[in-house]
């Protein structure tokens, strides 16, 4: 059994995976698959030590699509085997976190009521245009020209609205940090977090 | 009664700091899958799951009250 870490462009030899273990080097196409020793089981030092081995391929590489914990396959075949079908999405998204990283927004607030009234088509219209956060928007603006592409993940949890992940490029986090704390979201709070690794801009998932 | 010890998630859930649960949710949540593998380890990671969003909403409020 091996470990997937990531698929990266342009990754250097001499990385090493959660346990330290040299990181075998797998060719596929334009493409790298990074792989190391069976997974590590869950725990909190597990977890950190597999977001540490990414980060390291993410900072000495190109461009790195981060693999998620656990993600293993029987051997090189299969692992190449089951990324397979997913070789054109996977390249359009490491040409899009080329030279780039991660930026993660938390943003804290009371979601605003839905009025009234609204059915059906007018209902989805609403709630899509609510989960795009358009009171980000001011941030967006102070954003523009920082920020190459955005994800956003609605939550459910009262008081915690979303999550929002930008992609930056590579060094501009103290700025993107500082247009953050400087711009004024009214009642919402946004907490800051990075840079990370593309986590949130890798597809999910290879099928087999 | 002796109390039974937490499974690895139940420890990770109870045990978690703010940088730690930043570090599940793009870990444990985001990245590359390799579906129809086994997930090797993650016994227990849909607790996780679950407790994620009131876990990061909780450490937020802990920092704001540190911040007062």
């Amino acid at each position: 059994m091996i470990a997937l870490y990531a698929i990266a462009l342009g990754a250097p030899d001499g990385l090493a995976g959660a346990r330290g273990e040299p990181l075998r080097r797998l060719p596929w196409g334009a493409m790298t698959l990074l792989a190391g020793d069976a997974p590590l089981p869950l725990s909190a030092e597990t977890l950190r030590a597999h977001e540490a081995a990414v980060r390291r391929i993410a900072e000495q590489s190109e461009a790195c699509l981060p693999a998620r914990f656990g993600a293993a396959a029987e051997s090189d075949d299969a692992l190449v085997k089951a990324m397979r079908a997913r070789e054109g999405e996977l390249l359009d998204a490491l040409r899009l976190v080329r030279g780039r990283e991660q930026m993660t927004l938390r943003i804290h607030g009371s979601p605003v009521p839905a009025a009234a009234g609204a059915g059906g088509t007018g209902y989805l219209e609403q709630r899509r245009r609510e989960q795009r956060l358009p009171a980000l928007d001011p941030l967006r603006a102070a954003l523009d020209g920082t920020v190459r592409a955005e994800r956003i993940e609605p939550h459910t949890e009262a008081g915690l609205l979303a999550s929002v992940y930008h992609l930056i490029d590579r060094g501009a986090a103290p700025r993107y940090a500082q247009i953050v704390r400087e711009t004024p979201l009214g009642d919402l709070r946004a907490v800051v977090t990075g840079p990370w690794p593309a986590w949130s801009f890798a597809p999910e998932v290879a099928r087999s | 009664m002796k109390r039974r010890e937490l499974t690895p998630a139940e420890q990770i859930v109870e045990h978690a700091d703010a940088s730690l649960l930043e570090i599940i949710d793009h870990v444990l949540n985001k990245g590359v899958m390799i579906r129809g593998e086994v997930m090797l380890g993650v016994a227990g990671v849909d607790l996780v799951y679950l407790r994620l969003e009131a876990l990061l909403c909780a450490s937020d409020k802990l920092l704001s009250k540190g911040e007062e």
